[in-house]
């Protein structure tokens, strides 16, 4: 058995379930990869990953490592199939939940609706007892309020239970003496306290947290259970990784105790792949883009690193202030721009793009299912970038007419040709899309033509270089396994946790510093050693989130190993400053203080080092399928040459105009591009000569 | 790519990089902010005008911002005829009889962008300070009567002359603030905005041209101005009065004048100035244009364009027309009258249109005093949220900004608790009576802070405090804005409108906003809705009964 390394890793969407398998051949050296997608299966989700198994003709008892993200999480919460929650909360603080912090994002909208809490007035309890802001005791918490509360909940249908007391960042004490109570009088009720999910102040985001946290705990677990029992009967005997928001993976134990960190597992796997295929083919610095189907995300890497954050909203946008969710999320930016966008032009003759898409039905014209808006992906087609005897992989007859009538409606709307409509619909998707990635990159500090722009999902490939020529940057890679690259961004990721603890101190003070750090720590070794791992195999990275006195947002710096002394201050000093003037243009010399720490502890548990293709010396001509005219919008027509993407291999190089067509996605190469294929199968291409 | 490709689509391009240029400015702005009434309460606007002040787009907090900034780069205009102004000048002005327009705690700063020689546009941004000197802490002050007791005024000066700073100016305004540190934090934030913004600009016409842009630039303020006499059209012209008692007694009269081309509002018979409740004609005009906007076209863009058939009549000498040297500290409420007055009056003509009266004031309340654990000097510059009113099919929301305020952030309790000397007892829901009706009013907040030292301070300044928020087609007037100081002695006071009153350790400061007005009969809602406000507590058995004849 020991011969071979077996890994897999499921990615359930909202469409399809993604599956890799990547195995590694001990004696050789070799490594076989496959891909598969089959149909995702609500509501019973485990059912399409084994599925997905099946027909990829995956044996489980033979993997050895086996890591499953999923929008279930994300699925129960937009679409309100949660559990009954009750709330308990400090005395006079039941209200926090209904007010959230009083903003109208839609503003000249004198009838906009307030998102609705979670939970109803009446299910919102308190109880007396307060910790104040410096985590000291002011009265003990009232536990003896609790039976009368819990038989309400009990009488009223509760099937979860959410516990978010002030102050509990700094002391979680009285929360941890409810939740043992809570837990005491009602075991069989899902429960779970603020502080198990996060430890940063503010009281509402807090709240909404851990109330969407217990609002999907019983559903999640039964998934997980499920799943794991799938596997377990199929003979899977090793241990079961689950994708976290924050690029790593996690226990399924201890997901199952708060799932919601599962929130955003998706796009983060397919950003920490970005990230280590960066590091593979030598590029730190990424601009990385996944267009799916309804939306665009991007997020920005830097030196190899992706910034976690935790001002994570659900359901926010110009027209609703949304909840917020305080959990590590890979920092992303989503627009509602995707393959299946819908193009629609206003009362007042102007053209837009999204954000509401088609979906998989009736999905796009072309498909022929009564689909009667012009999407993204019908402009794409009607501009010759995707081919129509080639549509989604040859699966899909392209219904050019239907295509055709609905560019038609548009242009007569806008006095434009079908074709100029298709040239403008792409042109402002792309602008859409450009506008996004200035969001992670201009807006920060950061001058994207110093950065690679890694493009995946079906349908980054497409407008790569295009957002490339506007960005100036001048490198595109679209990576092997494009399409799936979430499933293969799970295979590179680590059990990896973020600590993000709140306490205001002054910078100078690293002996306040050292004590949270050394607390922190501790805390985070102990958890590693719950999931048997051993301290010395356990990675801390620290970072300090500091900001001038006063101020509200904190940057984040990083600090030396060891206590902070003196020295190892000055330098975290030093670096606030410096970044904080590339974010904001100045420096002051106020002084600084510290709002508190932001502490990454990871561990690798069976991470994929990829090994080279063989290179078999096929010729190039091989790949070639022809040739067809090609409208590059601004750049005008061209012949484009078609490539077969599952016959192009190592060093094989050739230049654009041309196309490259793989069955998950297309590769828009523009007139002058210089592609090249790597040693691992991804797709290099060179602009500006 | 050639410059002159004035189609569609590059204009659509450029008009969506205008509005994110303006949320990128505001942002920016915003996230460097020393003060949370910058970065939490959003008291802040940035925009990007053209060569002649009209906006072009503005990213902005809160909507009583949008239209600010053209009345200050026309301000500035005025007194500095074109070839006064040069690459690398910045102004700033906070002097509402100088391109200020609101009052001296908000600062204006703006650059005229240059492409080469050409001037092709403005970007410009507005903050509220926390303090900029004069009588009391916080510069508002309800006792003021002239503008010189309100702070340091700065007509419309260049603090960056061809690049340089006026480091004059910058003396000037470090010593005139109780709050050195804020002060500059928030001043070098602002800089920050506009120099961010001016170089996007530039991007832009690089890239497509100035000629381009500039059409650009005007086609959007067309399409803005096409947009609001579409809805222009949807009213019956005529002439329309309206007059509404105030908490002070005084009659607030408004005329609109509606024909399909414009939207004419005369505010000509209406009180003398006083004290420092006074709105410059610009403050005015900006009300109305936000009442204006949110009826015609929520949706659309807010540049200038939309407010084209828009024509404002004013006396000068009245509350709504201050002149020179008249005190406007707490101008916000003047507006923010002016705005509920023209949505009532709207309502009362053309029944339903808008929802009924909301809380309706900024509820600006100031605190401060000597930090007990830091002994630094804190002060906390809120707006209030409170009760908004119902409308067809909807009951009101609850605890939200007025219509002033948007995008605003409330100052969570943890961080209140461990930035300020006060304690935070409890944040709660409005418990008392009023705003009933088919659909009830949202309710207001009651939120109760405790002093933790003596000698600390409160000022306020609320509206609708004897007046209540109005209901609409039988549903019920709402209830009042107010703050009751509980003494330590057990003594209760309450204000509306009060500066520096003192408090001390242990005195409970209880800020009450008002329920919204209710929309319909009481007797047409259903049961059901009535027992559910009763299990939530949104209700007491006693008032259901008086109100709504209901019996458990």
């Amino acid at each position: 058995m020991t011969d071979k390394i077996t890994r897999v890793a499921t990615d359930v969407g909202g469409t399809f379930t993604d599956l890799v398998f990547f195995e590694t051949d001990l004696a050789t050296g070799q490594q076989t990869v496959r891909t598969e997608k089959s149909d995702t299966t609500p509501p019973a989700f485990e059912q399409g990953v084994l599925n997905v198994l099946d027909k990829a003709g995956v044996d489980v008892t033979a993997v050895d490592f086996f890591a499953h993200g999923t929008t279930v999480v994300i699925n129960s919460l937009t679409e309100r199939k949660g559990a009954k929650v009750g709330l308990i909360t400090t005395k006079g603080f039941r209200d926090v939940l209904e007010i959230g912090r009083g903003n109208r994002p839609d503003f000249f909208n004198l009838m906009y609706k307030k998102p609705e809490p979670f939970v109803e007035r009446y299910l919102r309890r308190e109880i007396a007892g307060r910790v104040d802001f410096r985590g000291q005791e002011v009265e003990a918490p009232d536990l003896a309020a609790l039976p009368a509360i819990l038989a309400d909940f009990k009488a009223d249908g509760v099937t979860a239970v959410a516990i978010c007391l002030i102050h509990a960042y700094a002391n979680p004490t009285h929360e941890q003496a409810v939740l043992a109570e809570v837990r005491r009088l009602w075991p069989e009720v899902a429960a779970v306290a603020s502080h198990q999910i996060t430890r940063e102040w503010r009281e509402y985001e807090r709240s909404s947290t851990t109330v969407l946290s217990a609002y999907v705990q019983p559903a999640a677990e039964r998934y997980l259970e499920r799943l794991e029992n799938g596997l377990t009967d199929k003979g899977y005997a090793g241990r079961l990784f689950i994708m976290q928001s924050n690029c790593g993976v996690d226990s399924v134990q201890s997901i199952k105790s708060v799932p919601i960190t599962m929130v955003e597992s998706g796009p983060a796997s397919g950003f920490w792949g970005a990230a280590e295929l960066g590091r593979i083919i030598g590029e730190p610095d990424v601009l990385a883009l996944d267009i799916g189907g309804t939306t665009a995300k991007c997020s920005l890497i830097k030196d190899g690193h992706v910034t976690i954050k935790t001002d994570y909203w659900i359901e926010r946008d110009r027209k609703s202030a949304g909840y917020p969710i305080m959990v590590p999320v890979v920092d992303l930016v989503e627009i509602g721009n995707g393959g299946g966008s819908i193009a629609w032009v206003d009362e007042f003759d102007k053209l837009h793009v999204g954000p509401k898409s088609a979906g998989s039905t009736p999905g796009p014209a072309a498909y022929g299912r009564g689909g009667m808006h012009a999407t993204t992906t019908d402009a794409n087609l009607a501009l010759g970038r995707i081919n129509k005897d080639y549509f989604c992989g040859g699966s899909v007859v392209a219904d050019m007419a239907a295509l055709e009538t609905a560019l038609a409606t548009l242009g007569a709307k806008l006095g434009m040709t079908p074709v100029e409509v298709a040239r403008g619909i792409v042109r402002i998707a792309n602008s859409n899309m450009v506008n996004a990635l200035k969001l992670v990159s201009v807006n920060r500090g950061y001058d994207p033509r110093e950065f690679t722009l890694v493009v995946f999902g079906g349908g980054g490939p497409m407008h790569g270089v295009a957002l490339a020529q506007e960005l100036g940057v001048k490198k595109v890679v679209i990576p092997r396994g494009a399409p799936v690259f979430s499933a293969w961004g799970m295979l590179m990721s680590d059990l990896r946790r973020d600590y993000f603890v709140t306490e205001l101190m002054d910078a100078e003070d690293h002996s306040a510093l050292g004590r949270l750090l050394a607390a922190t720590e501790a805390r985070a070794l102990e958890d590693f050693a719950r999931e048997t791992v051993p301290p010395e195999k356990v990675t801390l990275k620290r970072f300090v989130r500091a900001r001038y006195q006063n101020q509200e947002f904190a940057v984040e710096v990083p600090l030396q190993d060891g206590p902070p002394d003196a020295a190892s201050t000055a330098a975290m000093i030093a670096a606030f400053h410096n970044a904080y003037e590339r974010e904001y243009t100045y420096r002051l010399e106020t002084g600084v203080e510290i709002i508190g720490i932001h502490l990454i502890a990871s561990s690798e548990v069976g991470k994929l080092e990829l090994v080279s293709l063989p290179r078999t010396d096929a010729s190039l001509t091989a790949a070639i399928k022809g040739s067809r005219m090609v409208d590059y919008a601004t750049e005008g027509c061209h012949e484009a040459t078609i490539y077969d993407g599952t016959r192009l291999e190592p060093g094989m190089s050739f230049t654009g105009p041309a196309v490259i067509e793989d069955p998950g996605t297309t590769i828009v190469v523009h007139p002058g591009n210089r592609v090249e294929i790597d040693d691992f199968g991804n797709i290099h291409i060179a602009l500006w000569g | 790519m050639t410059d002159l490709t004035h189609d569609p689509v590059t204009f659509d391009i450029i008009q969506n990089a205008l509005e994110a240029i303006a949320d990128e400015m505001f942002v920016a702005q915003r996230k460097a902010s020393m003060s949370a009434i910058i970065y939490e309460v959003l008291d802040l606007s940035s925009s990007i005008l053209a060569p002649n002040g009209d906006i072009a787009a503005a990213g902005a907090g809160i909507p009583a911002f949008i239209g600010v900034l053209d009345k200050a780069v026309k301000g500035i205009l005025k007194k500095y005829p074109l070839d006064q102004v040069r690459p690398g000048d910045m102004f700033a002005s906070n002097d509402p009889y100088y391109g200020g327009v609101t009052h001296l705690n908000d600062m204006v700063l703006t650059s005229p962008i240059f492409d080469g020689d050409r001037l092709v546009g403005w970007v410009a941004n507005i903050a509220h300070w926390n303090d900029v000197g004069g009588n009391v802490p916080g510069s508002m002050s309800s006792e003021a009567t002239e503008i010189f007791q309100e702070g340091v005024r700065i007509p419309a000066v260049k603090i960056f002359e061809e690049g340089r700073p006026n480091q004059a100016v910058f003396d000037i305004l470090y010593v005139n603030t109780r709050l050195p540190d804020f002060l500059k934090g928030d001043l070098w934030a602002g800089i920050a905005g506009l120099r961010i913004g001016e170089r996007r600009v530039l991007e832009l016409t690089r890239k497509y041209g100035v000629e381009t842009y500039l059409a650009a630039v005007a086609d959007y303020m067309d399409l803005g101005e096409r947009r609001a006499l579409a809805a222009l059209k949807a009213l019956p012209p005529g002439v329309y009065d309206y007059e509404e008692e105030q908490d002070d007694g005084a009659i607030h009269k408004i005329r609109l004048t509606i024909s399909a081309e414009k939207f004419s509002v005369d505010l000509t018979d209406n009180p003398g100035q006083k004290g420092s409740n006074n709105s410059s004609r610009e403050g005015s005009e900006i009300a109305l244009q936000l009442a204006f906007k949110t009826f015609t076209d929520p949706e659309g863009p807010g540049n200038g364009g939309c407010f084209r058939p828009l024509e404002v009549i004013t006396k000068p000498g009245t509350i709504f027309h201050v002149v020179e040297p008249g005190a406007l500290g707490y101008y916000s409420e003047v507006e923010i009258r002016l705005f509920d007055l023209t949505l009532r009056a709207l309502a009362h003509h053309f029944p339903g249109v808008v929802p009924s009266g909301n809380f309706a004031s900024i509820c600006g309340t100031v605190m401060g005093g000597k930090h007990p654990d830091t002994g630094r000097h804190y002060t906390i510059v809120e707006p209030q949220i409170g009760g908004w009113g119902a409308w067809q099919g909807h009951d009101g929301p609850s605890g939200q900004f007025s219509g002033f305020h948007g995008e605003t952030f409330n100052c969570p309790a943890e961080i209140a608790e461990a930035r300020y000397g006060m304690f935070v007892d409890q944040v709660a829901l409005n418990p008392e009576p009023g705003g009933e009706g088919r659909w009830r009013g949202g309710k207001g907040i009651e939120v109760h802070y405790r002093v933790r030292g003596d000698g600390n301070f409160l000022s306020l300044g609320y509206t609708r405090s004897r007046m209540p928020p109005w209901g609409q087609g039988g549903g019920r007037d709402g209830s009042l804005n107010y703050v009751e100081l509980r003494r330590t002695d057990g003594a209760v006071e309450r204000y509306a409108f009060a500066t520096n009153v003192v408090v001390n350790t242990g005195d409970v400061i209880r800020i009450m906003t008002a329920n919204g007005g209710g929309f319909g009969d009481p007797a047409d809602r259903p049961e059901a809705e009535i027992a559910r406000d009763l299990r939530n507590g949104y209700l007491t058995p006693e008032r259901a009964a008086e109100v709504y004849g209901y019996k458990a």
